[in-house]
């Protein structure tokens, strides 16, 4: 067996660290738009808002039905073959598109689920000193829910960032495709994989810290 | 608190937006040329884990299609930007006009043939079994009979390892990623079918304990595929006269010389 090449590790190691920006970008921003779409998808089907809720309910069948990959090749390399137009997105913004669509499906039932995990009693407490619904929704009961929905959400974020290794299949030079090349090149499978293990479990973890800060933050009030 | 959640909820979709709008060019590396703008680079997808026609090492992208590549783009005076993704997900690319044409010695098949043109061929090879330096009754295509064989996904070897196993006698796994060399060396499969060209390459720079039997079984040309619009037509015909030119004075076979000790890039 050979040795374990340090040097090697080290080289790639800094190599990835000087593209984990495009990791972490692409999964802050289909982060964001996964949440912004969730809490939208959520809201509609709470309040049974007709015709956007059998929308609504589509979409999550279809975003939860059928796996992430085939998604992102649907949407990178089979749309365009329709609309030429979408060629104009490029692989990044292909993947943040992706990856924000697929995890609002899985985020939306989770927010609905911390909204109904609210007592009905703070609603009607909220609705009886004359608030309407919506403002008691964004007033009493997001808060709430946001508190229940954190560590869920979480789980998605980690699993929405990992995910990302997915975007080197549309070709975005991310950490998991500089690492597949360099190995493919030097044979060196067992450095490549574990240095980018690290990278993923280290970026992981300091979120992690982050959830935990902002678990006590929310939990202030009980 | 309501107003702050608003504003920032607003901030975010805006920042999504504009994020993606002005979103970063994912290309692995580009040829300067400095001062022209307005001329378009050409886009060359290739898989970068090819070697040595495309690899990475140590973030550089290089190979003997990347140094043609680096040619014609002086000679077409043009920029050329190299995109790398899995060679699975090339044609994908091309057909979408993501990339104008892929540089990874794409072998002319029928089959290609009726859906791409082809640019002049720049490499001629054959198909070449590999095994694991200790299997000795491995030394034709008829004795893969009953084994199992590594090709790369979507290459045209696993149509030649079809087109031979009319009663399915092969088994044939196909990889998306790489690593077929490591898979025999390790035996998990008998063989694999790769031009001999880089099987020969492969086998001297890892040092894995393969072997190449047999004498390659098929004759292939290769070349870069261009969709059939107008504009990639145009980009064909410039390529084939640069490539013209550089067959002409040496230098392809000098690059070829640099990469394979040989010429590969004629007949002979």
């Amino acid at each position: 067996m050979t040795e374990l090449d340090l040097s090697f590790a080290t080289d790639l190691l800094l190599q990835l660290v000087g593209v984990l920006p495009v990791t972490l970008g692409m999964s802050f921003l289909a982060m964001a738009l996964a949440l912004v779409l969730a809490i939208f998808f959520a809201i509609v089907q709470i309040f049974r808002i007709p015709g956007l809720n059998g929308f609504t309910q589509l979409y999550i069948s279809f975003f939860r039905g059928t796996p992430l990959l085939v998604q992102l090749f649907l949407f990178y390399y089979g749309l365009p073959q329709m609309f030429p137009s979408m060629t104009a997105i490029s692989a990044f913004q292909a993947t943040i598109l992706g990856l924000g669509l697929h995890f609002a499906a899985y985020m939306a039932e989770l927010i609905r689920g911390a909204i109904l995990g609210v007592d009905r009693s703070q609603m009607e407490a909220a609705l009886s000193v004359g608030m309407d619904r919506l403002t008691a929704m964004r007033r009493i009961i997001l808060p709430q829910a946001a508190r229940i929905a954190v560590p869920g959400l979480m789980n998605s974020f980690i699993d929405l960032l990992k995910s990302t290794s997915l975007a080197f299949t549309l070709g975005v030079a991310e950490i998991m495709a500089k690492t597949q090349l360099e190995a493919a090149s030097s044979f060196r499978f067992l450095e490549s994989y574990l240095v980018l293990a690290l990278v993923y479990w280290v970026v992981i973890m300091i979120m992690t810290w982050g959830q935990k800060y902002t678990e006590r933050r929310l939990e202030e009030a009980y | 608190m309501i107003r702050r959640l608003q504003a920032t909820g607003l901030a975010v979709v805006m920042s999504v937006f504009l994020a993606a709008c002005g979103g970063s060019e994912q290309s692995t590396s580009t040829n300067e040329t400095a001062g022209t703008p307005e001329v378009s680079s050409i886009k060359v997808g290739m898989s970068g884990g090819y070697y040595p026609f495309t690899f990475v090492e140590k973030d550089q992208l290089q190979g003997f299609d990347v140094d043609v590549w680096n040619e014609l783009s002086n000679r077409l005076d043009r920029p050329v930007e190299f995109v790398t993704a899995p060679f699975s997900s090339l044609f994908g690319m091309l057909d979408s006009e993501r990339i104008d044409t892929i540089s990874n010695q794409i072998t002319i098949t029928e089959e290609r043939k009726k859906k791409y043109n082809f640019s002049d061929v720049y490499v001629f090879d054959g198909a070449q079994i590999t095994v694991n330096a200790n299997i000795n009754d491995i030394n034709s295509l008829e004795d893969l009979k009953g084994r199992t064989v590594a090709v790369n996904l979507g290459s045209n070897f696993e149509e030649l390892l079809r087109d031979f196993d009319t009663n399915n006698e092969i088994t044939i796994k196909t990889y998306s990623a790489g690593g077929i060399e490591q898979e025999v060396a390790l035996g998990r499969v008998d063989a694999f079918i790769m031009d001999r060209l880089s099987a020969a390459e492969l086998i001297k720079k890892s040092g894995l304990p393969l072997k190449q039997t047999g004498e390659p079984f098929e004759v292939i040309e290769n070349a870069m595929p261009y969709l059939r619009t107008e504009s990639s037509e145009e980009l064909r015909l410039q390529v084939n006269q640069a490539l013209k030119a550089m067959r002409e004075d040496g230098t392809l076979a000098e690059i070829s010389q640099k990469w394979f000790g040989t010429d590969v890039t004629s007949k002979g």
